[in-house]
C-alpha cells in the first residue's frame, strides 16, 4: 500500500510539473511568433496531463473539491474563452486607438470623450431610448390584445395564433428589405405626394416601429397566451358567478394573476428592442436627417445604438471609438438585467 | 479497474482532441514549409476545398476578389494557369455590398489572410501598411500608369479602368438633334435638357435624366460618384486641390461648390421624379437600357450590367451605342474621371513569390484576352491590344487617348463619409427640401462633421 500510495504521488506530481510545463510551453512558443506545427498537440496534452495530475493528487480531504473543480472546468474555459477574454479585450481595445488589425499607442478615456462629443452619436442614444419606450408600451399592447384574442373562443383560434407568431421566424434583414419594398414601391403608389415613408426622419422612425411591432407582437403574444391559459377556470368561474362582467374579470382577475408574465414580457421587449439593428439596418441604415440638433445637421436621422456602433467600426474604420460606445452599451444593458434581475425575484417573494 | 479504464477513455479522448487541434496546426505548418517566406495557414484552407481537388502542389495561393460579377472568368483563368504551372489559385469573391474590409479584418485576426487580395484605395491601403509585398521589381510595373504605390512601394496590381462621366443614350441624342461634343458647359446643357424634354414622348422617355439619390442603398453614387466630380472634374490627373482642401477637415470649395451644386438642381429638375428619391440601381440602369432616359448618372460598370442582366431590354431598345459627357458644371471642363476601381495586392507573410508570379502571369497575352474579351476589363497595361466589347469600352479609350481624363480621389475620402454623410443631403436636397444655397451650406456643415468627428 505504502509503495503504491508514493508511486501515485510521485506519478501526480510528475503528471502536475510535466503538463504545467508543456501547457506554459506551448503558450510562450506562441506569443514569441513561433509557428511550429507541434503547439497544438503539445498544448492539449499538457492540459491532459495537468487535469489528470490533478485527478491522482494523493488526498483524501480535498479529492472532492478536486473533482468538482474538474467537472467545472469546460464550462469555466467556454465561458472565459465566449466571454471575460471578450470583455477584457474589448475594454482593452476602445482605450487604445486600434484600426481592428493594429494599435499602435494608448489613448486612455480619449475615445469616451470623444463619443459623448459626438452629436450625432447622442442623437442615436436619444432615438434609441425613444424606441424602446414606444416599443416596451406599443408591442405589449398589441401583443396582449393579439393573446386575448387568441385565448378567446373564437374559431380557427391556432390558426391566427401561428399566423401572428410567423413573422418573428423571418430575419430581421429579410424582413426589413420585404418592408423597404413595401415602403419604397407599393404604399408609394397610394400617397399623394409620391415621397415614400423612409425619407422623411420622423416617418421613417415610424415605420421602423411598425416592422418592429409587426415583427416582434406575436412572439410576446404567444408569452401572453401561456400566462393566460394558466389562470386557474374556477377564479374565473367564481368571478363570472359574482356577476363580474369581461372588462372587470381582464382588470381585476386576469391581469393580476399574470403579473410576472407581464414583467417578463416588458423586460424582453425592452432588452431586444433596446438591441435592435437588423430591421435598422436593412430598412434605413440609419439614414434620415435631422434639420438642426445641437446646432448641427445630422445625417443619421434613424440609426440607432447597435446600428451607429457598427457604422463606427465598420463603414467610419473607427474600430476603437466603436468599441468604446460597446462598452457603454453593455453597461446599459448589464444595468438593466440587473434591474430585471431584482424585480422579478421580488414579485416572486410577493406571490 | 474501472478507474484505470475510466483514465483510459479520457486518455483517449484528449488524444483524439490533440490529433483535431494537430491538424489544423500541421497544415497551417506545411503551408509554412513550403512557401520559403513563413505560413500564413492560409494554405492549409485553400488545400482542403474542394475545387482544389488534390492536385495542387501544396503550394497554392489564395486571392480574395471584389468584384463578385467577374468570379467565372477569374476561376477560368485559375486553371489554366494551374494546367501550366501547377500552382493551384483559389478564387474567393466577394461583392453585392459586402464590407471586404471589415471581412479581411476578419480574416487577419484568423490568421486566414489570404495571398493577394483587393484593395480599395488610399483608406485601404493605409489600414494594411507595412504588411503588403514591395512590387516595384516586377516586370508588369513599368507597363502601366495606374500601379498603386505608397511608401511601402508598388503595392497595387491595376486590372481593370473604370471612368465616371455623365452616361448618354447616343441614339437619343442624334434623334433629338443634340450633339453631345457641343455638352461643354452649364448653358448648353440646360438648352439640351429643355430640348430633349419637350420631345420626350416622341422619343419614348420618361425622363431626360436617370438621377437616383436613395440614401440606404445607392448613396454610393451621389456620395461618392457624383460627388467625385466636384473633387475632380477637369483637372489634370495629379492636381489634388479640392481633395485636399476637403482632407484638410472637410473643406470645400464654396464657388466651385455652388457651381457644382447648381448643376446637381438642373440634373434634378429634369429626372425621373417617381424614381429620384427611393428608386434602386436596378431600376435606373433598366430604365437606362430599355431607352427611358436619355442620360444617366452612372459610371462605365453599367456596360456589364446593360449587356447581361438587362440584355434582353437593351436589344428590345435597339442595342443603341452609349457614351459619355463630362459633368461640364463650369464652363472649360472637358474631362471624364478615369481610375483603377480597385487593386490588387500581395500580402507580405504570404506565398509572396507565387503570388507576384501569378500576377505577372496576368499580364501576359493570353491572360489579358480572358480579362479584355470575358470579363470585359479595360486593360491599364500599355502592352496589350484587345479591347472590350463592353459598349463603354471605346468611349474610354478615346477620352484617354485624347488625353481628356482626370484621376479621382474619392477612395481617399474620408472612410463613411458617402454613406453615412453626403449620400443623405443629396437625397434630402432632391425633393426641395432646401435650396441650392442651402445644400451648399449643409454640405460644408456635414463635411466639417465628418472629418471632425
Amino acid at each position: 500500500m505504502e509503495s503504491s500510495g508514493t508511486g501515485r504521488k510521485l506519478l501526480s506530481l510528475v503528471l502536475l510539473i510535466g503538463g504545467a510545463a508543456l501547457l506554459v510551453g506551448s503558450l510562450a512558443l506562441d506569443f514569441m511568433g513561433n509557428r511550429a506545427s507541434y503547439r497544438g498537440p503539445m498544448l492539449v496534452i499538457g492540459v491532459a496531463c495537468f487535469l489528470a495530475g490533478l485527478y491522482l493528487f494523493p488526498t483524501l480531504t480535498r479529492h472532492k473539491d478536486i473533482i468538482n473543480f474538474l467537472f467545472l472546468i469546460p464550462l469555466l474555459f467556454t465561458f472565459a474563452v465566449t466571454v471575460i477574454i471578450p470583455l477584457c479585450l474589448g475594454i482593452f481595445y476602445s482605450m487604445t486607438d486600434w484600426t481592428g488589425i493594429q494599435y499602435t499607442k494608448f489613448v486612455g478615456l480619449g475615445n469616451y470623450i470623444t463619443m459623448f462629443k459626438e452629436v450625432s452619436f447622442l442623437w442615436s442614444l436619444i432615438i434609441t431610448v425613444l424606441f424602446v419606450l414606444f416599443n416596451m408600451i406599443l408591442v405589449n399592447l398589441v401583443g396582449f390584445a393579439l393573446a386575448l384574442l387568441c385565448t378567446s373562443r373564437l374559431k380557427g383560434v391556432g390558426f391566427f395564433r401561428a399566423a401572428y407568431f410567423l413573422p418573428n421566424l423571418i430575419g430581421g434583414i429579410v424582413l426589413g428589405y420585404v418592408w423597404q419594398f413595401v415602403f419604397n414601391n407599393v404604399l408609394i403608389q397610394l400617397s399623394s405626394n409620391g415621397v415614400s415613408l423612409l425619407s422623411n426622419t420622423p416617418t421613417a422612425f415610424a415605420a421602423i416601429i411598425v416592422v418592429y411591432i409587426w415583427q416582434y407582437a406575436g412572439y410576446i403574444m404567444l408569452i401572453y397566451v401561456n400566462g393566460l391559459v394558466t389562470v386557474p377556470g374556477d377564479v374565473l368561474e367564481a368571478a363570472a358567478i359574482d356577476g363580474a362582467n369581461a372588462f372587470t374579470t381582464l382588470i381585476r382577475i386576469k391581469i393580476p394573476m399574470i403579473a410576472s408574465t407581464i414583467t417578463i414580457c416588458t423586460f424582453l421587449t425592452l432588452t431586444s428592442a433596446f438591441k435592435q439593428f437588423d430591421v435598422n439596418m436593412a430598412l434605413t441604415n440609419g439614414t434620415g436627417s435631422v434639420q438642426d440638433f445641437m446646432g448641427q445637421y445630422l445625417t443619421n436621422g434613424t440609426q440607432m445604438l447597435a446600428l451607429n456602433i457598427y457604422n463606427t467600426a465598420i463603414s467610419k474604420n473607427s474600430y476603437a471609438l466603436g468599441q468604446a460606445k460597446a462598452v457603454l452599451f453593455f453597461i446599459i444593458l448589464a444595468c438593466v438585467s440587473l434591474i430585471q434581475v431584482r424585480v422579478s425575484n421580488k414579485k416572486e417573494v410577493e406571490m | 479497474m474501472k478507474k484505470l479504464f475510466a483514465l483510459l477513455l479520457a486518455g483517449a479522448m484528449a488524444l483524439s482532441l490533440a490529433a483535431c487541434g494537430g491538424g489544423g496546426g500541421t497544415s497551417a505548418g506545411g503551408s509554412s514549409a513550403g512557401g520559403a517566406a513563413g505560413g500564413s495557414g492560409s494554405g492549409g484552407s485553400s488545400a482542403s476545398t474542394p475545387s482544389g481537388g488534390g492536385s495542387s502542389s501544396g503550394e497554392g495561393i489564395r486571392l480574395v476578389n471584389g468584384k463578385i460579377e467577374i468570379d467565372a472568368q477569374l476561376k477560368k483563368l485559375a486553371q489554366m494557369y494551374e494546367e501550366e504551372t501547377g500552382t493551384h489559385v483559389e478564387i474567393e469573391s466577394m461583392g453585392g455590398g459586402i464590407d471586404i474590409q471589415g471581412t479581411l479584418k476578419g480574416y487577419y485576426q484568423a490568421a486566414n489572410m489570404p495571398d493577394i487580395f483587393v484593395n480599395g484605395g488610399d483608406t485601404d491601403f493605409a489600414n494594411w501598411k507595412g504588411l503588403l509585398a514591395d512590387m516595384s521589381g516586377e516586370a508588369w510595373a513599368s507597363d502601366t500608369d495606374s500601379a498603386y504605390v505608397n511608401e511601402d512601394g508598388t503595392v497595387g496590381f491595376p486590372y481593370t479602368v473604370e471612368a465616371v462621366g455623365l452616361a448618354y443614350n447616343a441614339d437619343i441624342l442624334e434623334k433629338a438633334g443634340v450633339d453631345p461634343a457641343t455638352l461643354t458647359g452649364p448653358q448648353a446643357f440646360a438648352d439640351a435638357f429643355a430640348k430633349i424634354d419637350g420631345m420626350k414622348d416622341e422619343l419614348g422617355l420618361t425622363a431626360v435624366v436617370g438621377y437616383y439619390t436613395e440614401p440606404v442603398n445607392l448613396y454610393w453614387s451621389t456620395g461618392n460618384h457624383v460627388f467625385a466630380n466636384y473633387e475632380d472634374a477637369g483637372l489634370s490627373r495629379d492636381d489634388t486641390t479640392y481633395f485636399d482642401l476637403l482632407s484638410d477637415g472637410g473643406k470645400l470649395d464654396e464657388a466651385r461648390f455652388t457651381k457644382f451644386a447648381e448643376f446637381v438642381a438642373l440634373l434634378q429638375q429634369y429626372a425621373d421624379n417617381s424614381n429620384m428619391i427611393s428608386g434602386t440601381y436596378d431600376q435606373q440602369i433598366l430604365n437606362f437600357a430599355s431607352g427611358k432616359y436619355a442620360f444617366v448618372t452612372q459610371g462605365s460598370w453599367i456596360g456589364a450590367t446593360m449587356t447581361s442582366d438587362d440584355a434582353e431590354q437593351y436589344a428590345a431598345a435597339g442595342n443603341f451605342k452609349v457614351g459619355m459627357v463630362p459633368y461640364a458644371f463650369e464652363d472649360g471642363i472637358d474631362t471624364i474621371l478615369t481610375n483603377s476601381p480597385s487593386w490588387w495586392a500581395v500580402y507580405k507573410d504570404g506565398n509572396v513569390d507565387a503570388a507576384k508570379a501569378f500576377l505577372q502571369w496576368l499580364t501576359t497575352d493570353e491572360a489579358q484576352e480572358v480579362l479584355v474579351m470575358e470579363a470585359g476589363f479595360i486593360s491599364p497595361f500599355k502592352s496589350c491590344t484587345y479591347v472590350a466589347t463592353d459598349p463603354f469600352a471605346q468611349t474610354i479609350i478615346d477620352y484617354q487617348n485624347a488625353g481628356k481624363t482626370s484621376a479621382w480621389h474619392w477612395l481617399g475620402n474620408k472612410e463613411g463619409l458617402a454613406q453615412n454623410y453626403t449620400g443623405q443631403v443629396f437625397n434630402d436636397f432632391a425633393p426641395g427640401k432646401m435650396d441650392t444655397a442651402g445644400f451648399v451650406k449643409v454640405m460644408q456643415q456635414v463635411c466639417a462633421s465628418c472629418y471632425g468627428g
